[in-house]
């Protein structure tokens, strides 16, 4: 009989409860637990996303012992942790002294590390380092949602909760594909549907939830912020704001009324491609809606403007009153099982845990007396999209990698690549060869979900303990560990127990967070922050009687200028490429590329979605494999003809490693929040004749990768 | 009546895990490790439109074509369903070009990562939904859909489910005013 251990799942943001059945030491299979958001349901992910644990092999291996070549062009050797520890603290320690703390950057894990080991990893950059050079995927994500929630209504999360996305009256999505990148939140908008809201849908391509829409806008790539003004132009123009809410608990009425007067849904309408009645009764079904949610995912963020529109977003909801109460809201629902509390971790180059500002004085004294250091660096760091111009002009020597994959994950990868080889130092901490760990110096291997317990944020704030299942295999440390050793070897002694005394340190420093115990978090237990105390019962929605935590507690009505994409089209590159996610991989792959099933539904070198009249238009037909280029590079994939896409436009998972697409993307970013414009590169596409000879090559390829990140990690 | 298992493109968001999920419920404990492409023959398949999403499975005909062609009495109706006898089946598809809905195909055993023993001299197998008739918890698709799309439906569910529709058509039937249409009243 097996037996069963209670975890959360370790993918998306929707931070679904499940048991891992164990037998005889291994995982046999998955079920859903009722926990608060998945109320015992899982999507395939969830089920079939474990074995990865049994080290497949499929895509690449899981990393068993600590690696480590001393000179750059020798192969990586087997070394004890001792060996690799100290020469790990001793290079850090050189290069620090040589350049700079500011010479060195490093990464959390918005993954299955989870928050303990987020918040030693920031510590050890903060109090070990002394560099606020810290950051994480969430800066390629939703980086834009936290920095415009926190400029508008003073906090950057979701305001509601996924329980209470089915009983609000009016779901407002605007680029966020739930069904692929969240199911078990898609089957709260399913549910939202069934209790009789109305679904409002903004987006290029017709997906699932545009199927079940009341109004569905098929907008043209690139249009959100003219989009988004013509909606508050809408909501002023023809009444249908609260004006006792905009008087009450709103500033900046009149600057944003007047930029978004020109906005007309008439002036709109050849910017977005949709007509203006559209615009206009897209508005009059949301500000008619008793109770209303805007849904935002990766379509508002990946772009030059994604802040920009985020506080476009947020002032819809302003203008309206949909804050402050139950089933309605702003809801950037987060990407990674743990991207959320990777954020709360403080694992940002401006923020120490708790959001808590690095530039304050007085919070740096707190947290720099609590860790028994004389003072703690004052100025943000450098963002993780800032590496590569910043190690051309000398800025940057050392790179600790800890749970990413900037090699595959991020824009423009040629330029990562080159700045890793320019590296004088690249650590690697994780738990399977990545396309980064090729470049590194020291790899440092470290237990899996499954193999340690924790917490983890899941998107709507709530934190959720997760339990170690099975035994890890290998030479292998948790991730706190480790940097607790590395610590202790740079001379500033780390004696961590286990996670719960790390928890523990963590809420005494962060008041948002200090009511949430590990004993709340037993079994099922959810506990949403802000809980600001033992007693306090956590925080289902914020905002509560529309105090926004904001200076003078009102929230900032702010619109901008809409700005064109930045990559041109032309006779060369005529097509768009956007980027886009698919539901049964996640992330980097690295994971559900080693899972049987999920490699089973789709397989390198992945695909590009096109519209059927594009396809024929370049003589392409479904499932053919075919050429895609960009002013950056070139790459294989495999088309898939769907009119869900819209003509112009193709798309692409960022997960494939021989269909890459971010050899592609172009290195464009938000100037605030620094995230790239993934959602629209120039592109190429050419069909290929002799399919035979193609498909050969992509084996060949795939293999020939696939091996070669096997001798790296010496299997 | 049969009984059937049919799926709501309404609620269905296209995720395909009631796909694995049937591969797995027709396979032996070690199909996780095995799988492959070639092995991966689901009896319900998710297809996508423009404008649907459904998993499409058998209807369990009631005068099923599929049973009617073939030579062999392989398929045959039993317990409200129709039902495969996997040691007369001879490979001929004659199933496969009288289905009307493309859900029932013939293939090789091993393609099916089965742990039941393979009979002597059977290669081929007719493949289709059979509502998971071996699982005490009925359909394994039904099972995981996380948003509960698909459903088994019986006759008992069919008069439930008229009746609900032709309360709803006496409903709409209210309105009517006869004088409005006096050359279809017979006057």
């Amino acid at each position: 009989m097996a037996e069963k251990v209670l975890t959360v799942c370790p993918y998306c943001g929707s931070g679904c409860k499940m048991n891992l059945l164990v037998e005889d030491g291994a995982i046999v299979g998955a079920e859903g637990a009722h926990g608060v958001t998945n109320e015992g349901e899982l999507c395939l992910k969830g089920y079939y996303g474990w074995d990865f644990l049994n080290d497949t092999k499929l895509l690449t291996p899981r990393l068993r012992k600590p690696l480590l070549r001393r000179h750059r062009g020798e192969d990586l050797k087997e070394v004890s942790w001792d060996e690799a520890i100290q020469f790990t603290a001793s290079r850090l320690k050189e290069i620090k002294h040589k350049y700079g703390a500011d010479s060195i950057m490093l990464t959390g894990s918005a993954r299955g590390p989870g928050n303990e080991a987020n918040y030693v990893m920031q510590k050890f950059a903060r109090a070990v380092i002394g560099t606020n050079n810290i950051d994480h995927c969430a800066r390629v994500c939703h980086a834009p949602s936290v920095a415009g929630l926190q400029a508008t209504l003073g906090n950057g999360a979701m305001s509601n909760s996924i329980v209470e996305i089915e009983d609000t009256k009016c779901i407002f999505v605007f680029g966020y594909n739930a069904a692929d990148s969240h199911p078990i939140v898609a089957r709260r908008i399913v549910r939202a549907k069934e209790k009789g809201a109305k679904i409002v849908v903004c987006d290029p391509r017709r997906i699932e939830t545009a199927r079940i829409a009341d109004l569905y806008l098929p907008i043209k790539n690139g249009c959100n912020m003219a989009l988004v003004n013509a909606f508050g132009n809408v909501l002023i123009e023809e009444n249908l704001y609260n004006q006792e809410y905009v008087r009450k608990y709103t500033e900046g009425f009149e600057e944003y009324k007047a930029v978004v007067a020109k906005y007309t849904p008439e002036y709109v309408e050849k910017i977005a491609g949709v007509p203006a009645a559209q615009i206009r009764q897209a508005m009059r079904i949301y500000a008619a809606a008793p109770s209303a949610t805007i849904l935002w995912g990766m379509g508002v963020t990946q772009w030059g403007q994604g802040v920009s529109v985020v506080k476009g977003l947020a002032a819809l909801a302003l203008l309206t009153g949909n804050l402050g109460r139950p089933n309605v809201g702003v809801g950037p629902v987060r990407g990674q099982n743990n991207v959320q509390g990777t954020c709360d971790m403080g694992v940002l180059p401006n923020v120490f845990p708790g959001y808590q500002k690095v530039m304050d004085p007085e919070v740096r004294a707190k947290f720099a007396k609590a860790w028994g250091v004389s003072d703690l660096p004052a100025n943000p760091g450098y963002c993780l999209t800032e590496v590569p111009r910043a190690t051309k002009q000398g800025k940057l020597k050392a790179y600790y990698v800890f749970g990413e994959d900037p090699a595959q994950s991020d824009p423009d990868l040629a330029g990562i690549r080159e700045a890793l080889e320019e590296m004088e130092l690249v650590v690697v901490q994780d738990i399977f060869m990545n396309k980064t760990a090729v470049f590194a110096d020291v790899i440092l291997p470290a237990t899996s979900w499954g193999e340690h317990e924790g917490v983890f944020t899941c998107a709507d704030r709530g934190f959720q303990h997760f339990n170690k299942a099975i035994e890890p295999k290998g030479d292998v440390k948790p991730d706190w560990e480790i940097l607790s050793l590395l610590a202790t070897a740079m001379g500033y002694p780390m004696t961590y127990k286990n996670t719960k005394e790390i928890w523990d340190e963590l809420r005494e420093l962060c008041p948002l967070f200090f009511g949430a115990t590990y004993e709340r978090m037993e079994g099922l237990g959810y506990v949403q922050w802000p809980c600001p105390a033992p007693g306090h019962p956590g925080t289902q929605y914020l905002y509560t009687g529309n105090k926004f935590d904001m200076p003078n507690g009102k929230g900032l009505l702010s619109a901008a200028e809409w700005i064109p994409p930045f990559d041109k089209l032309d006779e060369e590159f005529p097509v768009i490429l956007c980027t886009v996610r698919e539901v049964g991989h996640y992330s980097v792959r690295t994971m559900t590329g080693n899972c049987r099933a999920l490699q089973t539904l789709a397989d390198e070198p992945g695909y590009l979605q096109i519209n059927s009249a594009d396809a024929k238009k370049h003589g392409i037909e479904d499932q053919q494999l075919v050429w895609i280029s960009s002013r950056r590079g070139k790459v294989l994939v495999r088309a898939q003809v769907t009119d869900r896409a819209n003509e112009g436009a193709v798309y692409m998972t960022y997960q494939w490693w021989v269909g890459a697409c971010n050899e592609l993307t172009v290195d464009h970013f938000d100037p605030v929040s620094k995230t790239p414009e993934y959602k629209y590169t120039a592109a190429r596409l050419e069909s290929i004749e002799d399919q035979a000879a193609a498909e050969a090559y992509l084996q060949t390829e795939y293999n020939a990768m696939r091996e070669k990140l096997s001798s790296v990690a010496g299997n | 009546m049969n009984k059937l298992v049919i799926a709501d493109p309404g609620k269905c968001i296209g995720c395909r895990t009631c796909e694995i999920a049937c591969v797995l419920a027709h396979s032996a404990t070690d199909a996780m490790v095995k799988m492959s492409p070639a092995s991966f023959n689901p009896r319900l398949t998710v297809v996508k439109t423009t404008t649907v999403s459904t998993p499409v499975q058998c209807r369990q005909c009631e005068d099923a074509p599929c049973a009617a062609v073939c030579p062999t009495g392989t398929l045959v109706l039993r317990n409200n369903t129709v039902e495969v006898i996997p040691s007369r089946c001879i490979g001929c598809k004659s199933c496969m070009i009288a289905c009307r809905f493309g859900v029932i195909e013939v293939l090789p055993c091993d393609a099916l990562l089965s742990d039941r023993p393979v009979i002597s001299g059977t290669h081929v197998e007719a493949v289709k939904c059979d509502l998971c008739a071996h699982r005490a918890n009925g359909p394994a698709c039904v099972e995981v859909c996380p948003t509960k799309a698909i459903s088994v439906i019986d006759a008992a569910l069919f008069v439930q489910a008229g009746r609900k529709r032709r309360e709803h058509a006496a409903m709409a039937q209210a309105a009517f005013s006869p004088g409005e249409y006096p050359g279809q009243m017979g006057a």
